[in-house]
């Protein structure tokens, strides 16, 4: 049954939307990610406009970070304060990236700009990821090797920086610019990549910021609850780039997926969880990659010109 | 008596079927087309009468959608990765353009006679592109050899950016891309045959709609082809739109953008928190 998307402009067989959102909420209820980094790049793969796929998917993202913020919120295992600082420098960033979206689509580069944060960031992160559950594995396989666990470094230069602030949930005390830093940071990425970014913010809150990893997830949602929802509404606004019914039909595959992600996670031990997400983030980046690098079938490129925005 | 005048009616109607200036009308069997949410494509029906058709004649659609600008751009390798390079801008290209034909088209007129009336894919993007700069394929017959491989085009707006020098070939190398990617998404069809020539100077010719169909609005043309020139033509209109669902969305998004994000936003929170009563009670 095919469906035609009023913004994408696209007909979709609407099973395969619904088996998209159901795939890639299953992996990300296993894995415990927003999944934007999967759900963007599908997307464009099935013919929806660069420039749709990655708003929609920060509206998608909206969805799935409320219906996993509620359980952190109800246990409390959410800092608040910190997740309001990481807002602001978030809120920041998506402003600006949303103009430099803009920006690059006018010059007709956007899709590669997409593309190579996709490679530089999947290919960072994902083989970080891959090199420590590695070393975790082995550790496990043979435990009297690695009796000396390393002692927990002092922040350094993070510590020595002004506007200190005390945080209470988190138990810290320390400036408010690295949080600032990070969200901002994060925020770009959401306009750019359409990706929620907590593969980026939850290492740089447990490593960066030294936060107890028990409120580092539900700080992460919070904060991306919100960016993403400016996100939505700055790229529906300036853009016109948002599908609410792409959005919404992946929302429903998405959250049932989840929930059958989750239940599959818990039968499998924490170390592999993370070497498999590390592969398969690994893979995204491989193929991503690979698309740059190998001739494309058509050595041009017809871009649409419109008034302004270049769309 | 009345045999007589029946001759006499005959007689006198004989020779002026003959002499008739040759016409042509059409209809399209609807005026509009609505993209609705199912909307997987179309079939489009033209029907039209010719009078005083002859065996020398041909009949050939064209069926025309909206024109958009667009940047056509090449992929060169750079530091081993391939990147948008060398942009070339062109205005008013037809997002859709379809032909029908009685005969294929090569056998209906010189390629000559088809640039000069702008009919067919090839000529309907070079006169397109000659409006934009002459000097890119008009007048390189004209020029030396040497001077005709460098051309600077002339008539481009300032706010076009084109690269300092384009070689004539690369203009047609650019409509050509435009071509494939027409042809690669079905909004450029060159149907071979499509018009069927039925009794007493009616015809009937069949377009297909894709998927992609651009919305906005279309013209057909209707030509009468004799020995390889159009004797006439007449054209029709057609507007393709968004309705139901669709409609109410795009002009949402496009009409009141700020109030269609703040919509986006609740929808998906309320999705998310319908998720969380279904899913996470415990």
């Amino acid at each position: 049954m095919q469906i035609y998307l009023p913004i994408a402009e696209i007909s979709v067989n609407i099973f395969l939307l619904l088996g998209l959102g159901l795939g890639v909420g299953f992996l990300s209820g296993m894995f415990g990610v927003g999944g934007g980094f999967l759900m963007t790049p599908l997307l464009i793969f099935i013919g929806v406009p660069p420039a749709v796929a990655v708003s929609t998917g920060a509206n998608q993202i909206v969805a799935s970070s409320m219906s996993g913020v509620f359980p952190h919120w109800r246990r409390k295992t959410l800092d608040i304060k910190m997740g309001l600082l990481l807002l602001i420098g978030g809120s920041a960033g998506s402003i600006a990236g949303v103009q430099l979206f803009a920006l690059l689509r006018g010059l007709g580069q956007i899709d590669l700009i997409i593309s190579l944060s996709y490679v530089g960031f999947l290919g960072v992160v994902g083989g970080l990821m891959m090199v420590e559950s590695v070393r975790s594995i082995l550790r496990a396989a043979n435990p009297e090797k690695a009796g000396s666990k390393r002692p927990l470094r002092r922040r350094g230069w993070i510590s020595r920086l002004p506007f200190k602030m005390r945080f209470p949930t988190s138990g810290l005390y320390i400036s408010v610019l690295p949080p600032l830093a990070i969200g901002l940071f994060v925020g770009t990425l959401v306009a750019i990549m359409g990706v929620a970014g907590g593969f980026i913010m939850v290492p740089a809150m447990i490593y960066m910021l030294r936060m107890p990893t028990s409120v580092v997830v539900g700080t992460s949602l919070f904060q991306i609850l919100f960016v993403t929802a400016l996100t939505t509404f700055l790229q529906a606004a300036q853009n016109q780039t948002v599908d609410i019914l792409l959005a919404l039909l992946l929302t429903v595959g998405g959250v049932i997926g989840a929930q059958f992600g989750a239940r599959a996670g818990r039968n499998v031990k924490a170390e592999e969880l993370r070497a498999l997400l590390a592969a398969l983030v690994l893979a995204v980046c491989l193929k991503m990659g690979w698309d740059l690098v190998v001739t494309p079938s058509d050595l041009f490129v017809i871009l649409p010109r419109g008034a302004g925005e270049g769309f | 008596m009345l045999t007589s005048l029946l001759v006499a009616i005959a007689l006198q109607g004989q020779p002026q079927i003959a002499t008739e200036a040759p016409g042509i009308v059409a209809a399209l069997t609807q005026e509009t087309v609505e993209i609705r949410e199912d909307f997987d494509g179309a079939e489009l029906v033209l029907y039209g009468a010719t009078r005083g058709l002859t065996i020398r004649d041909e009949i050939v659609v064209v069926l025309r959608g909206p024109g958009r600008d667009l940047r056509v751009m090449q992929k060169r390798r750079t530091f081993g990765i391939w990147i948008n390079a060398a942009p070339l801008e062109f205005d008013d290209v037809p997002s859709y353009y379809a032909i029908a034909t009685s005969l294929p088209l090569d056998t209906i007129a010189g390629p000559d006679e088809l640039a000069r009336s702008g009919v067919g894919l090839q000529a309907m993007l070079e006169a397109n592109a000659a409006a934009m700069a002459p000097s890119w394929l008009l007048s390189a017959s004209t020029l030396p050899a040497e001077t005709a491989d460098v051309l600077q085009p002339a008539a481009v707006a300032d706010d076009h950016d084109v690269p300092a020098l384009i070689r004539r070939d690369e203009v047609a190398d650019y409509l050509a891309a435009i071509a494939r990617s027409g042809r690669r998404d079905n909004t450029f069809a060159e149907a071979q045959r499509g018009v069927e020539i039925l009794d007493g100077g009616l015809f009937r010719a069949t377009i297909a709609l894709p998927p992609l169909t651009p919305v906005g609005n279309y013209v057909a043309e209707v030509y009468l082809f004799r020995d390889g020139r159009p004797i006439a033509s007449r054209s029709a209109s057609l507007r393709v739109e968004k309705a139901g669902i669709e409609r109410f969305f795009f002009e949402f998004a496009h009409d009141l953008p700020a109030l269609y994000g703040l919509f986006c936003v609740l929808m998906a929170m309320l999705a998310g928190y319908l998720a969380n009563l279904a899913f996470n009670r415990r």
